[in-house]
């Protein structure tokens, strides 16, 4: 079933909570992509992802049945999945794995991508799996908490007062953490261009 | 020259192209089903009714006028108590009362002598063994009787000197 055609959250998680695991599936369906790319961008690592992603939906389903709908599903999950990975990358220490054969090969054509790399810029002349290389080792430069607002930001275009939703932190620090992320991301990528 | 924040911006957008494999989400979920259903089976039945219990107490809702009766029944409890209608503590300052007026007429002397009989705390050289009572009561000394004494670790408190720590 295509996304645009499943039933609305509110009766996924209402017939979820009758004991209706299709439902489920569902929601499964819905957000399993977005819920593994900010796992992904947040640990770097396949293999973690994939395992974090199955215990943030394994820990909804045990818990749905306390969902009073207060936010969303969406802000739910979400902060469930962003709690689970910060404190899974805090156990896990700084090891991480880049593993980029993942992209997927429409990157080459977006136009975003050929915009970026047709203009006059400082990165033109670095191919694209270099940059994307290069992009995510300034990342996980950052602290987990300046990832994820980066991730939920720049990479998941998620507006800053759901971002502070999802944190529970006041927006202002949403923002005072994305302008600090910015400045140190550019700092490194700085770095790589004058090697 | 150093990237510009839209040009950095644009440069996080492409991270979102780093998806999986095609089939990846389908083959996780059962792989999702697979781990449920080993959960539910080794999962014992206290900790499924525990489970339970705890999303029960999670769903349960407290119905917005009950927090307006508790307050009006401990109004009403409140006002009941404080006007002297009934008091939980009149009946145990009565059953106290008359426990003095017990103790202190003659019945109640003899009570009191048998329980220092009892304790071992008798001076048997002062008993009366006139004919007068033929029973054995010990005469008893107000002193014997007016205060208790309080032992401490198997010692008398009033032998305790005072900077003993």
């Amino acid at each position: 079933m295509d996304d645009q055609n499943l039933p609305d959250d509110e009766t996924l998680v209402r017939r979820t909570q009758n004991g209706d695991t299709r439902a489920f599936d569902l929601l499964w369906q819905k957000y399993s992509p977005r819920i593994y790319s900010l796992i992904y961008n947040m640990t770097a690592n396949h293999e973690d992802s994939n395992d974090l992603l199955l215990e943030v939906f394994a820990k909804a389903y045990r818990s749905i049945k306390g969902f009073r709908g207060k936010s969303s599903f969406y802000t739910w999950i979400h902060a469930i999945a962003v709690n689970m990975t910060i404190n899974f990358v805090k156990k896990r220490g700084r090891r991480f794995q880049l593993s980029l054969d993942d992209i997927d090969a429409n990157v080459q054509n977006d136009k975003e991508l050929i915009d970026l790399a047709a203009t006059n810029s400082p990165i033109r002349e670095v191919d694209l799996s270099e940059l994307q290389q290069r992009l995510n080792e300034a990342m996980m430069k950052l602290s987990v908490e300046h990832r994820a607002v980066v991730t939920m930001f720049d990479v998941q275009g998620m507006p800053h007062a759901e971002i502070a939703k999802i944190l529970g932190i006041p927006e202002a620090t949403v923002r005072s953490r994305l302008f600090y992320a910015h400045r140190q991301l550019q700092n490194y990528l700085e770095e790589f261009r004058k090697k | 020259m150093m990237l510009d924040e839209q040009q950095l911006q644009k440069l996080l957008r492409l991270k979102r192209f780093e998806q999986p494999p095609p089939g990846y989400f389908d083959r996780t979920l059962n792989e999702f089903h697979r781990r449920q259903r080993a959960e539910l089976l080794k999962r014992s039945a206290l900790q499924i009714w525990f489970e339970r219990f705890v999303s029960g107490l999670w769903s349960f809702r407290v119905p917005t006028y009950a927090y307006g009766a508790a307050f009006g029944a401990f109004l009403v409890a409140a006002t009941i108590v404080g006007s002297g209608v009934w008091s939980p503590y009149r009946e145990t300052v009565e059953n106290g009362s008359n426990l003095a007026r017990v103790a202190s007429s003659p019945k109640g002397f003899e009570l009191s002598s048998y329980r220092l009989a009892l304790s071992g705390d008798l001076d048997w050289s002062k008993f009366d063994r006139s004919s007068v009572s033929p029973r054995v009561v010990p005469v008893l000394r107000p002193s014997q009787t007016a205060l208790p004494r309080y032992v401490l670790d198997g010692r008398p408190a009033s032998y305790e000197a005072s900077f003993s720590f």
